[in-house]
């Protein structure tokens, strides 16, 4: 089993009246209520947490990209990932990932992380994601060239990381003359691809087909096992059983030395995050074209309650996080193994909304030193 | 009650209502009421044959893949008035339907009878946006379109199936083809306007809430000897709002421009 440290980011400060006034803390939550002072302070200590990770043994640690929120403070993950380059020695650096489905120019992103992995010493992980909803507004990027514009990306990349020979790239949404990249990556034949899925078997296929790590987001358990069943029955289909590591379980987790102090201190992070962090209408979550028709129907068919309803209680029983003191989480994460058919990697979110730098690094450390060696 | 028909042309097939007799008529929907065959129809088909096909990737329609952009839209309804052998139709466009209705006049006013705009999208007037739709949810939609609360509420069914949410998201979906960005308007399309040398109407509600009423008088300056009807304490969608109202404007603009 590898262990990542996965980091947001958020914007925690958000105003008393956020619940009344505001459909969410995305795209329109009036940056008024960024602070650049606090905004200077939380960008290092997020950084010296992601540092402390790799000094505790995490394998990996994981920053991603969003657009105009709280949610998230990383626009550009890889500006975050060169921070981390060369001030980190042995775990992965996972960009989990880019959003190449709302870069204007993604040969722009074969060339930063071919850079990433030679500021690293190959130890950068690609991951490539569309974007959320509401970066589709943020960025202008009609929603229904979404898809397409992800899997011409995709290919473009993969070819510029590998081709020796300058080749010209013509497709729908693309066109570049010459591509011949400086620098060419040092892993071989390219970076690891990471593919975060959301329930989409066109996902699940796609990673099945060029043997990618599928990694799951923020769904309850039961809903996880469909997904990850649905990655292993289209490598099956291909042939071939995927290597556990191929399949990534990501989740919320907070430890403490006791389980009434894990539930204490995670339960108002926990519902910040799904509260607030994740607070979105049908619109920005959606809009027009960035689902597929069959997906949509799939989506309102399951009934699922949004983020916004979940209770503390749910979440856990739900598995959409694991709380409690070091026996516990080792207990549930077993617990969990078992239910979704298994998975070789974990990604957990250890920095969860308005946790104190105090709180991430004692649950990083009693989670490093108690829970990885258990289960490893 | 009216025919309804598929149009095969090279690239999918399109969903056509079509009722009444008399000179032909082309309507273009808006962004809403694919594929309804809805009381201004009905009234206009009194005096009109009315020919009401649904936009590639609305209503009844194929999704037409290929086309990307309101040029292509363009040549689109160029194909299907070859298919449907209209030589030189009515045309009767509202909101983004008047957007398509323009850039047609634009590129082929030898093709085209007489022009009917009813508070058309395609400008790009950045000191008068355009209400973002696509971020709104239906209720806050309808409150939009509307002038009277009391049609407003009828408009949206109170608890929409599955279909029907499915086919409101195709039928934005293919919007937000043509016009996410630049959103609902061809920057291109204020300097072209020039010429379209067909009698010309536009009208504009009063109490346009999605694209202000500067956008109708832009278009009104620019076509030359364009005729401008505002229409007073009505909202966007005047042609579900005030059906007889319009048809009558239509109707009387039409005729006297025919004769």
């Amino acid at each position: 089993m590898k262990f990542s440290f996965f980091h947001l980011m958020p914007y925690p400060y958000l105003p008393d009246d956020f619940d009344e006034k505001y459909p969410s803390s995305s795209l329109t939550f009036p940056n008024t209520y960024f602070d650049p002072k606090l905004g200077t302070q939380l960008y290092h200590r997020y950084l010296d947490e992601l540092e402390y990770a790799d000094q505790l043994g995490f394998d990996g640690i994981a920053v991603n990209e969003h657009h105009q929120t709280a949610y998230g403070l990383m626009p550009s993950p890889n500006i975050m990932a060169a921070a981390l380059a060369r001030r980190t020695e042995h775990a992965k650096i996972m960009v989990l990932g880019n959003a190449i489905g709302i870069r204007g120019n993604p040969l722009r992103v074969a060339e930063e992380i071919a850079m990433l992995d030679h500021l690293s010493g190959g130890r950068v992980v690609s991951g490539f994601v569309r974007g959320i909803g509401w970066e589709y507004f943020a960025h202008s990027i009609s929603p229904s060239r979404s898809r397409d514009r992800f899997n011409e990306a995709h290919d473009l990349i993969v070819k510029a990381w590998t081709s020796e020979e300058m080749f010209q790239w013509i497709s729908p949404n693309y066109e570049y003359r010459y591509v011949n990249l400086w620098p060419r990556p040092v892993q071989q034949p390219h970076p690891p691809i990471y593919i975060p899925g959301a329930g989409s078997t066109e996902t699940m296929r796609f990673c099945a087909e060029h043997r990618y790590t599928y990694m799951s987001v923020y769904a309850p358990a039961s809903v996880v096992r469909r997904w990850f069943d649905g990655y292993r029955k289209a490598a099956d289909e291909l042939g071939y059983v995927p290597e556990p590591e191929k399949i990534a379980f990501s989740v919320p987790i907070y430890v403490a030395d006791t389980s009434a102090r894990a539930h204490a201190e995670a339960r108002p992070a926990l519902e910040w995050l799904f509260r607030k962090g994740l607070k979105q209408t049908a619109q920005l979550h959606s809009p027009p074209g960035y689902m597929s028709l069959s997906s949509l129907r799939g989506v309102l068919s399951a009934g699922l309650k949004p983020f916004s309803q979940l209770s503390y209680e749910e979440l856990l029983a739900n598995g959409q996080a694991v709380v409690g003191s070091p026996d516990e989480v080792t207990g549930r994460l077993r617990e969990l193994h078992e239910q979704l058919g298994g998975f070789g990697q974990l990604i957990g979110l250890f920095a969860i909304g308005p946790s104190t730098h105090e709180q991430v690094t004692r649950s990083a450390e009693l989670f490093a030193t108690e829970v990885m060696p258990a289960l490893r | 009650l009216p025919n309804e028909e598929f149009r095969q042309l090279a690239g999918g097939r399109v969903h056509v209502l079509r009722g009444g007799a008399g000179q032909p008529l082309l309507f273009l929907h808006a962004a809403g009421g694919a594929g309804t065959w809805l009381e201004f129809h009905q009234l206009l088909a009194r005096g009109f044959e009315v020919i009401a096909p649904d936009h590639p990737g609305f209503g009844g329609s194929d999704d037409f893949p290929e086309a990307e952009a309101v040029d292509d839209l363009v040549f689109h309804y160029l194909d299907l008035m070859d298919e449907l052998g209209l030589d030189r139709p009515h045309v009767v466009g509202a909101s983004f339907g008047g957007w398509i209705a323009a850039e047609l006049a634009v590129t082929a006013p030898h093709r085209i009878a007489s022009l009917v705009l009813l508070s058309p999208a395609g400008l790009r007037l950045p000191d008068h946006p355009v209400a973002d739709l696509f971020l709104m949810s239906p209720e806050q939609l309808v409150g939009t379109l509307y002038h009277d609360p009391a049609i407003a509420a009828r408009a949206f069914p109170a608890s929409p199936d599955l279909d029907f949410v499915l086919a409101q998201y195709r039928d934005l979906t293919a919007l937000a083809r043509f016009g996410w960005a630049p959103f609902l308007s061809n920057p291109k399309l204020e300097r072209r306007l020039h010429r379209i040398t067909v009698p010309t109407l536009v009208v504009a509600p009063s109490d346009d809430r999605l694209i202000p009423v500067a956008h109708a008088r832009r278009y009104a300056e620019l076509i030359p000897d364009a005729r401008l009807t505002e229409i007073a304490d009505c909202g966007h969608a005047m042609y579900f709002e005030r059906p007889a109202e319009f048809a009558e404007v239509t109707a009387g603009f039409l005729n006297g421009a025919s004769r």
